[in-house]
């Protein structure tokens, strides 16, 4: 068994202007991986201008000076890649796995964007992407049962004022009000080669990586000042607290959270394995006391896991869906007994194994992909300044032990820090 | 001052496309398939039976996913608890999958587990205790899941259109699942029955991982133990048959914020010979990013999150779909564009550029999609339910490649069939009703579901 979570080889280097490069070599697939993470998310909105990280993700595949609108989307899927971009309350990243031939495609392509955006965004092509922002509000959160849980717990969790207070989907109201200025601003402040860490992973050497990432970044300029992120406090949060929401649902739903550990640190590897043990699989504790068990819960419908978010206390996520029958008091007294017993009883060593096995597959998955290793890569560069430390994640998980579980199950999972969301059908409340 | 570049770079030197050489064992009665990924910690097993959805017959839609679900309430010498403790104590789950053509139980483990794994995954789907009580507690479960499952936007739409297209007296008129209704009427019998039917021929073991550290005979001999010989038939295709008049069908969702849009009809089979240039003209037309439909809907309109348009081709019958949600004030105009976009392409066609972004994504994808254990499970899978040569995925990589203008063409124009396109609309009846009637574009008749 490979004692690191990633047995393969980690290059790096950092061009004059800042920007860092990561490369991990991998020639067992005529495929390779190009990832950026920009150190910008949700969490750097101020006030007024909720969803605007996101908002302009989304303008960043419309043209830049050298690449038409479109142009991005029908180079990477017309020489046979995959692509997308995602953006979360702690940073935006944007990724393409293409056959290895087109690695230098891919590249122009970022440095285009990264260096050449501002003078080819337009007015029309905000109004368009609003739209579609919009529509992916609608259909994510607002047209389907339960959709908008996670916009209803994290103001439960983190008070006003704090970076992950707001969801990163933004409210209609900032959305509407996004103008085009804001955004070439935003471009400039953050849209930098030493606010990003580009990483290649599969089918190319380090050195002609590192070549062709001076040759397309080289020319550009590093940013300025940044306005910091806010750091928020969650002093003065005074729980438990509980929101209990009428919707079109088809059955009682409750959501119980509890604030943990930053993403990277020990006690959060900790909380990985604790939330696995509560809540992943048949033999979890929430499927076999409330689903199988007590017969609370459907069985689909119970889960629990630890959310990756590094820059405050990550939130711990357990839920489970009634019954026909069971109502919503019934069901959340039952699941918070589930997670009370973690801080009053103890976990078997036959939980722990289970928990840790499940990860280790999970694991190798996430790494099966030249991908998906990128992005870990760009993720531990961003988050921690290197890259190497993420061999230590598997082993991380490895080393918990039932008493660690034990302890952050005491320091975290205290009733009176509880958030407590509850979704009733509208017919059953009126 | 900030240097771009701005001569876009050429292509390096191809890389040559290979597929793992397959390799096929005859053990104890069944097939194994197998692809060797030397070097990968995880390896997936994946048991696949002749017993998907279109093996039901009519009344009892859902019963191959109750078995499904019934085979982890414990075997003849476990309890369900310690089942799951066992297999998940070895780092997988039992992922259990059914489409029209087949039942698939796949595990995924690092190697060295695999033969306890398969050994736990044959347990439960050879001999699963399937007590009374249990399959009458998981059925209810499983209606209760198909309720929740209904209250989302998608299902009852998908519900409607395969009814239309098909027709309810035929299994595949009806939804893969079943619906609510139908899985609450199960019997105990039913779940027995269909075990027994389909769940005792062999089938085929996949096997996808570093073979070097592997017994593919000993994972067979597992697999197939207590099987008996014969293999069901596969039956003819259904004639594809077609409507000639397009119709509105209104799905009402009251106060929805989005209307849920599936346009389709009847298509060919999966064996088809214009599979290739069939389902590049649906990239053209709705599969990539910069396909039609999603350039006038999303990238020029804003009317949608995403639009995409497909084929569906099972082995006896196909449909094309067309899905996107749109916002709830834009449903009529939406719908206009898109059967538009659906007419051109019949009539005219599709041009060498668009063609050569299909081709060159799909033929790319061969290589990027298949990275995973799974992945390559999957990749066998196809080769095993359609019967294809071992050197099928170099052959559809030459054939993507060489797909020419006329030929998808001809194909758009063969197998669309804008004019007699059924569209199903998911949304707030009030709202959109008179609108989509002054489309014009076909009658408009409310589903009753």
């Amino acid at each position: 068994m490979s004692e690191t979570g990633y047995p393969w080889p980690i290059e790096t280097t950092r061009l004059a202007n800042g920007m860092r490069v990561v490369v991990s070599e991998d020639r067992s697939a005529p495929v390779v991986a190009v990832n950026l993470w920009y150190d910008v998310g949700s969490r750097h909105e101020p006030d007024g201008q909720t969803g605007f990280a996101h908002l302009f993700e989304h303008l960043m595949f419309e043209g830049s000076v050298n690449v038409p609108k479109t142009e991005h989307m029908r180079l990477v899927q017309g020489n046979g890649g995959s692509l997308n971009a995602t953006t979360n309350p702690d940073r935006t990243n944007y990724f393409e796995t293409l056959p290895a031939e087109h690695l230098e495609l891919a590249l122009w392509l970022e440095a285009d964007r990264m260096g050449g955006l501002v003078p080819a965004l337009v007015q029309e092509t905000l109004d368009n992407q609003r739209d579609v922002v919009k529509n992916e509000r609608r259909q994510r959160y607002e047209n389907v049962p339960y959709g908008d849980a996670w916009l209803r717990l994290l103001p439960l969790l983190y008070p006003e004022g704090h970076p992950y207070h707001h969801p990163t989907i933004g409210s209609m109201e900032d959305l509407n009000a996004a103008e085009l200025a804001t955004f070439q601003a935003f471009h400039r402040s953050y849209y930098v080669p030493d606010n990003a860490v580009l990483t290649v992973a599969g089918d190319a050497a380090p050195a002609e990586v590192f070549a062709l990432a001076a040759k397309y970044f080289g020319g550009l300029t590093a940013g300025g000042q940044r306005p910091p992120a806010p750091t928020g406090s969650l002093a003065g949060w005074a729980g438990p607290v509980s929101s209990v929401v009428a919707a079109e649902v088809p059955a009682p739903r409750v959501y119980l959270a509890h604030r943990t550990y930053p993403y990277g640190s020990t006690e959060h590897d900790a909380v990985t394995v604790l939330a696995t043990v509560l809540g992943q699989g048949r033999g979890s504790r929430l499927y076999r006391l409330l689903a199988d068990g007590a017969r609370l819960a459907q069985p689909d419908t119970v889960g629990a896991y630890g959310v990756d978010l590094a820059y405050a206390p990550a939130p711990l996520i357990a839920s489970a869906t009634a019954r026909p029958g069971v109502t919503a008091a019934r069901l959340g007294a039952a699941l918070a007994e589930v997670v009370d017993e973690l801080v009053t009883g103890e976990v078997t060593e036959q939980e722990l194994a289970r928990a840790q096995a499940l990860l280790e597959t999970e694991w190798w998955t996430a790494v099966a992909t030249v991908d998906g290793r990128a992005d870990l890569l760009s993720r531990y560069t961003t988050l921690f300044g290197d890259p190497a430390r993420v061999g230590s994640r598997l082993p991380g998980w490895r080393a918990v032990t039932t008493s660690a579980l034990a302890e952050v199950a005491r320091e975290v999972l205290r009733p009176e820090d509880r958030v407590t969301l509850v979704y009733e059908p509208m017919e059953a409340v009126a | 001052m900030t240097q771009l570049i701005a001569q876009r770079p050429e292509p390096g030197t191809p890389r040559p496309y290979r597929f793992p050489a397959v390799v096929r064992r005859s053990v104890a009665g069944g097939s194994v398939v197998a692809a060797d990924l030397p070097g990968h910690n995880l390896a997936v097993a994946s048991l696949l039976l002749d017993a998907g959805g279109g093996r039901e017959t009519i009344g009892v839609e859902g019963v191959a996913e109750v078995l499904a679900k019934a085979l982890e309430e414990g075997t003849a010498s476990r309890s369900a608890a310690d089942y799951a403790v066992a297999l998940e104590s070895l780092g997988t789950d039992l992922s259990l999958s059914i489409d029209w053509d087949s039942f698939a139980a796949t595990v995924q483990v690092p190697v060295a587990a695999l033969p306890a794994a398969v050994e736990l995954l044959a347990e439960a789907v050879r001999r699963p205790k399937l007590d009374p009580a249990d399959i009458e507690r998981v059925r209810d479960d499983e209606a209760e899941s198909l309720r929740l499952y209904w209250a989302n936007p998608g299902p009852r739409a998908d519900a409607v259109l395969r009814s239309d297209l098909f027709g309810a007296e035929v299994r595949h008129g009806r939804p893969l699942s079943g619906d609510p209704r139908t899985v609450g009427a199960l019997s105990v019998d039913d779940v027995v029955g269909f075990h027994r039917s389909w769940f005792m021929a062999p089938g085929t073991l996949l096997v996808a991982g570093d073979l070097s550290r592997i017994d593919l005979d000993a994972l067979g001999r597992a697999a197939f133990a207590g099987a008996d010989e014969s293999s069901p038939v596969v039956g003819e295709p259904f004639p594809a048959g077609g409507r000639t008049t397009r119709r509105i069908v209104l799905v009402d969702r009251p106060g929805s914020v989005q209307s849920t849009l599936r346009l389709g009809h009847t298509a060919p089979h999966r064996s088809h010979p214009d599979y290739v240039p069939m389902t590049l003209g649906a990239i053209v037309l709705g599969g990539a990013f910069t396909s039609r439909l999603n350039h006038l809907l999303r990238e020029v309109r804003g009317y949608t999150y995403g639009i995409r348009s497909e084929y569906g081709l099972s082995r006896r019958f196909g449909r094309f779909v067309t899905s996107a949600g749109v916002q709830t004030a834009v449903t009529a105009p939406a719908l206009v564009d898109a059967v538009g976009e659906i007419a051109r392409t019949q009539s005219e066609g599709v041009t060498e550029p668009e063609l050569a972004v299909a081709r060159d994504w799909r033929a790319g994808q061969l290589s990027v999609g298949l990275q995973t254990p799974r992945a390559y499970a999957s990749a066998l899978s196809t080769l095993v339910v359609h019967d294809l040569p071992d050197d099928y995925h170099a052959r559809l990589r030459e054939s993507l490649l060489h797909a020419t203008v006329d030929e998808v063409s001809a194909a758009t124009a063969a197998h669309l069939n804008a004019e007699g396109i059924t569209l199903v609309v998911e949304g707030d009846a009030a709202a959109i009703r008179s609108e989509l009637e002054a489309t014009g574009l076909g009658e408009v008749v409310t589903a009753a579901i």
